[in-house]
């Protein structure tokens, strides 16, 4: 499992490099314009892409096939892309919460305001990958790779849509509701988890 | 104790069938498992990896099945793929990390003597490898965490002859202990003629025939005649025939040949294309 934790952590340095600049324009970009939701929500969409981007490199380049061959199990195979995506959702998480911090004591901070929006983040960060990452490991890293393409363009086109007429769209009133979010997303996310693996186990590769 | 024992093994697609595979590897030997482009070689060693299900049949690996634990066996397992399978951007450095925290037995000072045996940069991306570099970091590591049976699925197609030349050695050193074995699997016969003990031909998912090598030559030889002289000879003699308009050429069992007949030494790709052409 270490290793292959670490040889999707030399991929990740090597293939994702991008995403790193596409979060920095956003948030960057989140500072011009404070109330979108939209710049919030996509370098989550985007960091849900890493391990979707891993395994369709996996198969590519045969790894897929080889790790079979390796004293690893399917279980481990399927762990290894779930623990990656939420080391990269924990990140994103951390400096979106660094960021609305800063944001909001330039303006007012508000402690729920604030909670609500990492609440949100770290759903999505959780919700997005759970959605393609059975598909793609009973179907392959390409329709995987579709499926997630039609969430991100609905959820972006959803956000657009919806910050025309309301600014602040993720703001919850109270405690129970964020926590409500957040336990939902994490059991959404090993649902699919258990999914996924009992998909992989039954895929002949 | 076998290395591998693949009794009655069977399985099914769409289009093809690999029907009730014998086969058995001893220790100390290798077995070149000889076959066109589909006749079941992956397939096999597919299945020997429990990679995909079959549908009956059993196979043992070091005498426990291989649904048994396989991850343990798998431990004791070197596998080198046609295509590697090692990701582009990884070094063989990096590579010899993965392997460290992946298999238990991983020996690093073995690795890093085969990287320089075999004269592979440590930090060279693995995409900027030549295929027979690519091969030669896979052969690295399956020899590196103290593999009992070697499985090569097409390991040796399509590299010049100096790299063939030496990774034959390497492998020929490798069986010097008995406790190893390889299995290899190939459709270039020639590339099995020169290591292999055993061979065994896969023909349209049916095994044609599995012998040991140097009795395969004792056994068959090859004959050249006219048509007319050919009615003489015994068909259960003839293993296969090629006839043109200047005469026949035909494999035969050199036992049912009359003495007095002269018979050539037949190699082993001969031996294959004449047995799978009476086989269709």
């Amino acid at each position: 499992m270490k290793g292959l934790l670490l040889k999707d952590l030399y991929l990740t340095f090597k293939y994702c490099r991008a995403f790193i600049l596409i979060i920095a324009v956003f948030i960057g970009a989140s500072f011009i314009n404070e109330h979108s939701a939209f710049l919030t929500v996509y370098p989550c969409l985007i960091v849900g892409m890493i391990p979707a981007t891993l395994y369709s490199y996996d198969e590519r380049e045969k790894w897929s096939i080889y790790s079979a061959t390796l004293p690893v199990s399917r279980v481990q195979l399927v762990s290894a892309k779930y623990i990656i995506g939420l080391f990269s959702g924990a990140t994103i998480i951390l400096l979106t919460a660094i960021v609305q911090a800063f944001k909001m004591i330039n303006t007012s901070f508000i402690l729920m305001n604030y909670l609500s929006v990492i609440a949100f983040v770290a759903s999505i960060c959780l919700v997005a990958p759970s959605v393609f990452m059975p598909f793609m490991f009973k179907y392959g890293a390409e329709k995987g790779r579709i499926i997630y393409y039609v969430v991100v363009g609905a959820t972006c086109a959803a956000f657009i849509v919806f910050s025309v007429y309301q600014e602040s769209t993720f703001i919850l009133n109270n405690t129970f509701v964020i926590i409500a979010v957040c336990i939902s997303a994490a059991v959404i996310y090993i649902a699919s988890w258990l999914l996924s693996i009992a998909f992989y186990k039954k895929r002949e590769i | 104790m076998n290395a591998i024992e693949i009794k009655d093994l069977s399985k099914s697609y769409k289009g093809f069938t690999l029907d009730r595979l014998n086969l058995t590897l001893p220790n100390g030997c290798i077995i070149g498992l000889i076959g066109e482009n589909g006749a079941g070689k992956t397939t096999t060693i597919k299945l020997i990896l429990d990679m995909i299900s079959r549908d009956s049949g059993s196979i043992t690996i070091l005498g426990k099945d291989n649904k048994d634990n396989l991850l343990l066996t798998k431990e004791d397992i070197g596998v080198v793929l046609d295509e590697v399978g090692i990701s582009e951007c990884l070094t063989a450095k990096q590579v010899g990390k993965i392997m460290k925290y992946t298999f238990k037995n991983w020996n690093e000072y073995t690795y890093s003597e085969y990287l320089k045996k075999l004269s592979i940069p440590d930090n060279k991306k693995f995409k900027e490898f030549s295929r027979g570099m690519k091969m030669k970091l896979g052969i690295a590591v399956a020899l590196s965490h103290n593999a009992k049976p070697l499985i090569l699925d097409e390991a040796t197609s399509g590299l010049d002859p100096l790299i063939r030349d030496e990774v034959i050695d390497i492998f020929g050193e490798f069986t010097r202990d008995e406790n190893h074995a390889i299995l290899i699997s190939s459709h270039i016969v020639s590339d099995l003629e020169k290591i292999c003990d055993y061979i065994a031909f896969l023909h349209k998912g049916k095994l044609l025939l599995c012998e040991e090598k140097d009795r395969l030559k004792e056994q068959y030889g090859i004959i050249h005649c006219s048509a007319d002289d050919l009615i003489n000879i015994s068909p259960s003699a003839i293993i296969g025939k090629k006839e043109t308009p200047y005469g026949v050429e035909a494999i035969v069992a050199r036992n049912k040949i009359q003495t007095g007949m002269e018979i050539s030494i037949t190699d082993i790709e001969q031996l294959f294309i004449f047995m799978a052409k009476e086989a269709k």
